[in-house]
């Protein structure tokens, strides 16, 4: 029988992480390397896109890292793209296939999927945005026809910072996927969009009633392509959002990670712009 | 896995946070297990000089110290300031507010010609520090904390929160209401709270938290009856270079 | 239900008898404050004690707890079910209060099985405050100034007896075999409701406003200009956390030892008051200034936790008020925010008159 991850959690501690085994590591660029992760035999992370897991090492720490692959791409394993920012990730860019980690979760609510199913998606990556959202980019893919169009405008700080760029390719190919990657600064060989993502917005045309805009980065990018999706006149409760805090210990006790009265460990990382217009500390 | 080579220096200081270290090497035997002390003048003869990790007591106080800073930036993986000359300037920043030429007159009377001086700088001023010990003398349980984390390839991580969250936390009689003043609200945590622990105010020697409220702290000192002249004592003891910086930054920004 | 009356004479004896069977903390003075610490004898209890610097709750959410150990990639939680039941002496009904709320913060959604077997093991003595503690609480105006239930015994000072209320079998528990515990007669009731009447008026009334009104009154003040005012006195020393009952944010860190591959993970107290509490590992602050903070402190008490668990997360012990060099307490912040709002409210009904 399987066992739920977080189920393992009500056993004995709420903040024992189960061993799991790094299948694999994957260097994506200077600063961000895929990990797979293989959980122990008879254990199954079955999260949802959006969710995020605490990663532990040992006498390292602990800290959130948001799941990168999709439910629907499990085969037993899950990845973390991890970039190198502090005392834990610094630690865990030196692990190699075969190390342990320790894992907590599946946390979070993800994003409504289901909600989703018939409109149009407009997804809106900026940065190491890309890691969570292309959990549900994939699993939106491989159930594509269940959704109208998939509009995916990506935004990086240069050419080398860009994620994932084997499925940027692939996903540039497929004539049911309209992607716009733009970069902040340009290298001698980039011949695409040059610009803060916010520049991609007027390319793509919508049918803003039927249309879900999905957002991902860094919390200066909100407010930019907040703009941008309200002037398309993509109603409110259709813009979600997924937000970075400081989510210790992922089962809403801590307080490191409220935005108002919200933890965003429990009720979030995703949020509608419905939800949160009016939760101050939120944008 | 090869114990890493480590060394220690001084520049100017009372060399007390050395002591602190040997007083840490005989509660901590271990210590001697994981490192390998190739240099450390005041415990050994031997000076070898293919060290990885300098640990570095005292300030930089005159221009002749600093080829000898340069030269172990040179040749170590990591620099670590170790205590509050190394960290801030220490005490012997107190001269900086005062007129150089009189401080050496008044330190070397009729040698002063023979002495080159300039005001004290902790060597963070001079040369790239990786990590820092802070502390008059530099607590001991902090050093071995902070070796082990160099050891788990971790760069070393200190408390910053103030010092009267680990006085609440001992259930100290709060120094003002002993009729004292106290630098905890402003000071960075880490010694377990000593000084207001045995009844005195803090110092200060652990240098500032990040953004302190300084002004409001100054408010406080005067409401409990320090007049402006000892505020600006008390808050320049250890706090001389940090103060001078803040200052000197606040002018920067504008107005 | 009924209470029992003990005399104050047979109070040497009974602590004697929990001496030997638990591990007896209550109050008792040091350095001319009151602090709950390990009781061996009567003597050293001090029940008509004023406010402790910490709140009982250290029993339950110890400042510094080991949640697991490990070695290597393996690791045991580190649950106290075997140690030994302690009761705690002579909380005051406030405390009791905000050990309800804790209660509820921890069993809500994920239940944290660490609090969970301290509460547990734990056995509360309340004691009904017949004085107020100091200038700063409020009790009466948090409702929190009795309790009828939430303990597992609870006192009331009857002059040479104590009026015995049982809460639960682990109370009951205590009692067992003290000869000199008995019934309550019909002239106990009286002597009882005697010094009930009489505590009340003793307390005053201290906000300006009825507490039903806090959160509303919060929400209404979101953008007030004192929280930049607040802002600007706050040392950001976090003391106002440390002090708090129901305060429960925490960290958690990893000590090693020598080996690099064994040691505990930690939890400790943290606070919302510093710089850093919010800071990502990118080195993003989601609540840099000190006005937020203290606003979000605020919010917290008189607001979040109402909502989320519907208890408010002051229990106006007046310990933050104490502690705080720069003078912000809950009395006044609360009674600014309300007079600000009642002269805006004033103002507004001019203009439209």
């Amino acid at each position: 029988m399987t066992v739920l991850l977080n189920e393992t959690l009500k056993q004995t501690s709420i903040y024992l992480p189960v061993p799991a085994r790094i299948a694999d590591v994957r260097e994506m660029t200077a600063y961000e390397k895929l990990f797979t992760v293989e959980l122990p035999e008879g254990y199954s992370l079955n999260h949802r896109p959006g969710q995020f897991v605490e990663v532990s090492v040992f006498g390292v720490g602990e800290a959130p890292i948001s799941i990168s692959s999709s439910p629907s791409r499990s085969n037993g394993t899950f990845e973390l793209c991890i970039r190198r920012a502090g005392d834990l990730t610094g630690v865990l860019h030196r692990m190699k296939a075969g190390d342990t980690i320790g894992i907590r979760g599946p946390f979070g609510r993800g994003f409504p999927i289901e909600r989703f199913r018939g409109k149009d998606l407009l997804f809106a990556p900026g940065g190491l945005g890309l890691a969570p959202l292309r959990s549900l980019i994939n699993q939106v893919l491989d159930e594509r026809g269940k959704y109208g169009r998939i509009m995916i405008l990506y935004g990086a700080r240069t050419p080398s910072d860009l994620l994932f760029t084997d499925e940027l390719a692939e996903w540039e190919a497929r004539d049911d996927v309209e992607l716009h990657v733009t970069v902040d600064r340009p290298d001698e060989n980039w011949t695409g969009n040059v610009g803060v993502i916010t520049t991609l917005f007027p390319r793509v045309q919508v049918y803003a009633r039927n249309t879900i805009a999905v957002v991902v980065g860094p919390p200066v990018m909100y407010r930019y392509v907040l703009i941008e999706l309200l002037g398309k006149g993509i109603p409110e409760g259709n813009i979600w959002f997924s937000f970075e805090r400081r989510m210790k210990c992922g089962v809403g006790k801590c307080g490191h990670c409220q935005i108002n009265h919200l933890y965003t460990c429990q009720s979030g990382p995703s949020f509608s712009y419905a939800e949160i217009k009016n939760v101050e500390e939120a944008l | 896995m090869s114990k890493p080579r480590v060394a220690f220096f001084e520049f100017t200081s009372c060399e007390g946070c050395q002591l602190t270290v040997i007083d840490s090497l005989q509660t901590h035997i271990e210590l001697l297990d994981v490192i390998e002390i190739v240099q450390f003048r005041e415990a050994m003869s031997e000076k070898g000089e293919d060290y990885q990790i300098a640990f570095i007591e005292g300030s930089c106080s005159r221009p002749g110290d600093e080829p000898k800073l340069r030269e172990i930036r040179e040749q170590a993986d990591l620099v670590i300031a170790l205590g509050a000359c190394a960290h801030l300037g220490g005490i012997n920043t107190i001269r900086n507010w005062q007129d150089q030429e009189d401080v050496r007159r008044y330190v070397y009377g009729d040698k002063a010609d023979w002495y080159e001086t300039y005001p004290a700088r902790p060597i963070s001023a001079v040369i790239p520090v990786d990590a820092v010990i802070p502390g008059c003398p530099i607590d001991r349980h902090e050093f071995v904390t902070i070796v082990k984390q160099l050891l788990q390839g971790r760069m070393p991580r200190i408390p910053d929160y103030p010092l009267c969250i680990e006085c609440k936390l001992k259930e100290n009689v709060c120094v003002y209401l002993r009729g004292k003043v106290c630098l905890g609200p402003i000071t960075r945590a880490g010694c377990d709270a000593i000084c207001p622990t045995y009844g005195d105010g803090c110092e200060g020697c652990r240098g500032l938290i990040s953004n302190p409220n300084i002004e409001s702290l100054k408010t406080v000192l005067e409401e409990h009856g320090l007049s402006m002249e000892e505020v600006r004592a008390k808050m320049t003891m250890f706090l001389s270079y940090q103060m001078m910086e803040l200052e000197r930054e606040a002018a920067g920004n504008g107005d | 239900m009924g209470f029992k009356i003990m005399p104050k004479a047979a109070l040497p004896a009974w602590i004697d008898r929990l001496c030997a069977d638990y591990r007896v903390v209550g109050p008792k003075p040091l350095h001319g404050q009151y602090i709950f610490g390990d009781i061996h004898s009567a003597e050293e209890l001090a029940l008509d004690y004023t406010t402790t610097v910490l709140p009982p709750k250290k029993y339950l959410l110890p400042p510094r707890e080991e949640l697991l150990r490990f070695e290597g990639s393996n690791a045991e939680p580190v649950i106290e079910e075997d140690a030994p039941p302690t009761v705690v002496l002579g909380v005051h009904t406030c405390d009791l209060h905000a050990i309800h709320l804790l209660d509820r913060v921890f069993e809500q959604g994920y239940a944290d099985q660490h609090y969970r077997a301290h509460r547990e093991n734990v056995v509360l003595v309340s004691i009904e405050c017949l004085k107020p503690c100091s200038e700063h609480s409020f009790c009466k105006d948090m409702g929190t100034l009795s309790a009828d239930e939430g303990f597992d015994l609870h006192l009331t000072d009857l002059g040479d007896d104590y009026a015995v209320d049982i809460g639960s079998e682990k109370g009951e528990a205590l009692l067992e075999g003290l000869d000199a515990v008995r019934d309550a007669t019909p002239e106990d009731y009286e002597r009882v409701n005697h010094v009930m009447a009489e505590k009340w008026p003793r307390f005053p009334y201290r906000l300006e406003f009825d507490v039903t009104e806090l959160p509303s009154l919060l929400a209404v003040s979101y953008h007030s200009e004192h929280w930049d005012e607040l802002g600007e006195r706050c040392l950001s020393c976090g003391m106002c956390t440390k002090v708090c009952p129901t305060c429960y944010c925490f960290n958690v860190v990893d000590e090693v030892d020598f080996t690099l591959s064994a040691g505990k993970r930690i939890r400790h107290w943290d606070s919302c008051q510093i710089d850093e509490f919010a800071v990502v590992a990118g080195g993003h602050n989601f609540r840099p200034t000190r006005a937020a903070r203290q606003r979000h402190r605020f919010f917290r008490k008189g607001k979040y936790q109402w909502e989320a668990y519907g208890l408010l997360g002051c229990v106006g012990c007046g310990r933050c008020a104490q502690a705080c060099l720069v003078h912000i307490t809950p009395v006044d912040t609360f009674n600014e925010l309300y007079r600000r709002r009642v002269l805006y409210t004033a103002r507004r009904q001019e203009v439209h008159t």
